[in-house]
């Protein structure tokens, strides 16, 4: 990551939680879980920005980055929309223990 | 109140294969000696589409990276290498084994204050007058006066309200017949998850405690 300005807390919740959305839209293929979906993707977009808002200038190692991306890489492969659902819950706990937070 | 093995059907006894299979017990071992983050990572792995060691170190640095103290993290790559080794099970199996593992890790947390011959498995709970419920509960701890049953469940999304409606409807009979029960989901997923789930449930939740990923450890609180 050369641009430090990706770097921060702020650059990297706001590229987790894209990818959140997507994984979401993936997971609204279950339509049975749908409500779900939409509490849970609040829920855990509101702690996200909870640290947005304590950390967001802070600039983190490239370790940190890298472990925020990489999950955002895993969250990628993701096809099936059940897991994708198991994974709303997974990637923000995953994300955010990465950001030496608890989820 | 009465508690009652269940029924060896045939899923029963493939999943008792499963329940006895080591590798079960070698998860719950190192999963009921872990810190959070390390029951976070266990998670993502066993439910994880990549089975690459490299990929889960570089996602939880605090866990592998290199402020983290030589101890904590020999058993945090002991544990993901178990976790690897449930991922590469495939789907279908692994996720009878995350079940099973969780099972086993609510087993022996309540065994830190429970003895070990006051809990079961796979037990049904009998009450007089009352038709059997179908399903088992996971686990038991059965002692005179102070029984308490759990259901266990992978993630957030399995609460339901037909388990919440069992649960409860147990520590209701059980009340009626002055014997005492506490009934409890222990669901190895995040609080946060959890709450969101009960909260668009139409069943009974308040008679019945919620063990999540963070607060696993009171299990074996005293």
């Amino acid at each position: 990551m050369d641009d430090p300005a990706e770097a921060t807390v702020d650059a990297v919740i706001e590229r987790a939680l894209a990818a959140y959305a997507t994984l979401a839209e993936l997971g609204e293929e279950i339509d049975d879980e749908w409500s779900y979906i939409q509490d849970l993707t609040e829920a855990w977009g509101e702690r996200f920005e909870a640290i947005r808002v304590a950390r967001g200038n802070e600039g983190l190692l490239a370790e940190t980055t890298t472990a925020i991306d990489v999950a955002i890489g895993e969250i990628g492969r993701i096809e099936d929309p059940h897991r994708a659902i198991d994974w709303l819950s997974t990637f923000p706990q995953v994300a955010i223990t990465a950001l030496g937070e608890h989820p | 109140m009465r508690f009652q093995d269940a029924a060896r059907d045939g899923r029963a006894v493939v999943y008792a294969a499963i329940q006895a299979d080591p590798l079960v017990a070698r998860a719950a071992d190192l999963l009921a000696d872990a810190e959070p983050a390390m029951r976070v990572m266990a998670r993502a792995v066993m439910n994880g589409e990549s089975t690459e060691r490299a990929t889960w170190t570089a996602m939880l640095p605090t866990l592998f990276g290199p402020t983290a103290g030589a101890a904590p993290r020999e058993r945090a790559e002991a544990l993901l290498d178990v976790a690897l080794e449930v991922a590469e099970r495939g789907e279908a199996v692994r996720s009878q084994f995350r079940g099973a593992i969780v099972e086993e890790l609510t087993a022996r947390l309540l065994a830190r204050r429970a003895a070990g011959g006051a809990i079961r498995r796979e037990r049904r709970i009998l009450f007089d007058g009352v038709r059997a419920e179908i399903h088992p509960y996971d686990v038991t701890v059965e002692r005179d006066g102070a029984s308490e049953a759990y259901d266990c469940k992978w993630g957030a999304r399995g609460i339901g309200d037909d388990v919440l409606h069992q649960l409860d409807d147990a520590r209701r009979h059980a009340e009626e017949e002055d014997a005492g029960l506490l009934v409890a989901l222990v669901i190895f997923d995040a609080q946060r998850s959890c709450d969101v789930r009960l909260a668009r449930s139409t069943a009974p939740v308040d008679g019945t405690r919620l063990v999540a990923l963070e607060s696993l450890d009171s299990l074996g609180d005293r």
